[in-house]
């Protein structure tokens, strides 16, 4: 099956500057795709490209089998769904009214409104007006848009920024259930624990380059090159090497019953990408 | 891809549902009327007195309100989700229009009820009308398409509408020529000229130039605003 994105060497220079340099990646159908990078790295502008806002200075990008061209792609639109941090609302409108309006747009059928409302938690507010929605319930009615039509196809650009743990988790709970339906997603964030609770693969862009691309547990075991083991036991909190001696050690804890938790201690994906950076995310 | 119905439906009823919740868009929409009531206690002979509220009525409904929808879609960020949605330029661009020109036949029904424009054959008037709303929709969405806030929609569009809307009542009481040379070629002066022959019984073919001229106004406007919409699309 042909994958859902090809990005072959593509570069986009904004005069002088490259934004993107020579970047290239596949997103399979049915996978969560993290583009990771801080603020200025050039996700923003890759989404850009992909969604047909942007045209590259080189290279190509192939969407579900159609070359990105710059030009408006109605039957490709119709496949995709788009989330920003910053996507507008029309805040005199309910909920319903905002979404009654992309249904119409998408052609999408009668019940298509309530039933994705019900999926994003939001359908005993849909005749709350949205400028009296919280910026959390604002970015889930954002999602919801995105999913009226049932995208193959999901771009997300930063759709958990500046949320509180509690909306962060009903959006992350709903990005499982549809990629669980085969929708395809493609994730840009600065926000590591996030990349790293949904994501199949994550690539690493820094300065419009790629720095890496891997899963992120491949990634931790890669660049886990002294790994310990924390293990708290009745009498205080150890960390042991991962050799024969520190084996003994936890095989004694653990035969006296002294052993309460045990972890392995590889690195974050934060860790690894000022690793291979040198600088942070946020 | 096909014209759609049902998305220019979707566009139209937003944006019908939007506009009667704006304060600023009714406050705008009301304020012809509110003129054309004070001018009709004017006491003048001037004819061009009496398009008076049927222009304040086309140019501020039309274009103001149009230019004041658009520039807060861009404020907002919600032109970006329309244009990324696969409704065409073409059904975004007459769905609003459509909402619009609802609002500005509302506020043109109203002027006229407040004052004592003499009768006029109502099908000639549209004929008059039409070309000249439709050509200030175009300006008032280009306007929209080019400021990045209401504010600067209202900035940018004031002086222009003032302009185009007293144009024609100064151009010939004032002593510069060049801006009556000016007002020769504005919309609105084909359109009142247009109306006083109406007014003195003239046939079609009596106001045909008028007619003509309102039409490539309505074109050239038109074109301004698809070429607009479809750059400010993309980013640079």
């Amino acid at each position: 099956m042909e994958p859902a994105i090809e990005v072959k060497r593509l570069e986009r220079r904004f005069r002088s500057k490259k934004a993107l340099d020579r970047v290239s990646f596949e997103v399979g159908r049915g996978e969560i795709f993290g583009f990771l990078g801080p603020s200025g790295s050039g996700k923003t502008t890759m989404v850009k490209i992909l969604t047909n806002q942007l045209l590259p200075s080189a290279g190509e990008a192939i969407v579900l089998g159609k070359r990105t061209a710059g030009k408006r792609d109605p039957q490709l639109l119709r496949k995709i769904g788009i989330m920003t941090d910053n996507s507008g609302m029309y805040e005199r409108l309910t909920v319903y009214e905002n979404l009654a309006l992309f249904r119409g747009l998408y052609e999408a059928p009668e019940r298509s409104v309530a039933d994705t409302l019900e999926s994003v938690g939001l359908a005993e507010d849909a005749r709350t007006t949205v400028q009296q929605l919280s910026k959390g319930m604002k970015q889930r009615v954002a999602l919801a848009r995105a999913l009226l039509h049932k995208p193959d196809l999901l771009f997300l650009d930063e759709p958990t920024s500046a949320l509180d743990p509690m909306n962060t988790a009903l959006i992350h709970e709903t990005l499982r259930a549809l990629n669980r339906q085969g929708t395809t997603i493609f994730l840009t964030t600065h926000d590591m624990a996030e990349a790293e609770s949904l994501c199949d693969r994550v690539a690493f862009l820094h300065n419009g380059e790629l720095a890496a691309l891997d899963t992120p547990q491949r990634l931790k075991l890669k660049h886990a090159d002294r790994p310990t083991i924390t293990v708290i036991a009745t009498d205080g909190r150890y960390v042991v090497n991962n050799d024969r001696e520190g084996a003994d050690r936890i095989s004694a804890w653990m035969r006296a019953g002294q052993l309460l938790s045990i972890h392995s201690n590889e690195p974050t994906l934060g860790d690894i990408f000022v690793r291979l950076t040198g600088r942070t995310l946020s | 891809m096909r014209f759609s119905f049902r998305r220019l439906r979707a566009i139209v009823v937003k944006e019908w549902k939007d506009a009667v919740k704006n304060p600023q868009i009714l406050l705008t929409s009301a304020m012809p009327i509110a003129f054309s009531f004070l001018f009709d206690r004017k006491e003048t002979s001037d004819p061009t007195v009496l398009a008076f509220p049927l222009l304040l009525a086309v140019s501020i409904t039309g274009a103001f309100v149009q230019a004041n929808m658009v520039a807060e879609e861009k404020e907002k960020n919600t032109l970006r989700m329309l244009m990324l949605s696969p409704a065409s330029p073409a059904e975004v661009l007459i769905g609003k229009s459509v909402a619009t020109s609802a609002l500005a036949l509302l506020v043109m029904i109203g002027s006229i009820a407040v004052t004592s424009v003499p009768h006029v054959n109502p099908f000639e008037l549209a004929a008059l009308i039409l070309p000249l709303l439709i050509a200030f929709l175009s300006f008032g969405t280009t306007i929209g398409l080019m400021s990045r806030t209401v504010t600067e929609s209202s900035i940018v569009g004031l002086p222009l509408l003032l302009v185009v809307i007293m144009g024609p009542m100064l151009g010939s009481s004032l002593n510069m020529g060049w801006f009556s040379a000016m007002v020769d070629w504005l919309p609105t002066q084909h359109f009142v000229l247009g109306l006083i022959g109406l007014l003195e019984d003239g046939s079609f073919a009596d106001i045909g130039v008028h007619l003509g001229a309102l039409a490539l106004w309505c074109a050239a406007a038109c074109l301004l605003c698809l070429g607009v919409y479809s750059r400010k699309r993309f980013d640079k």
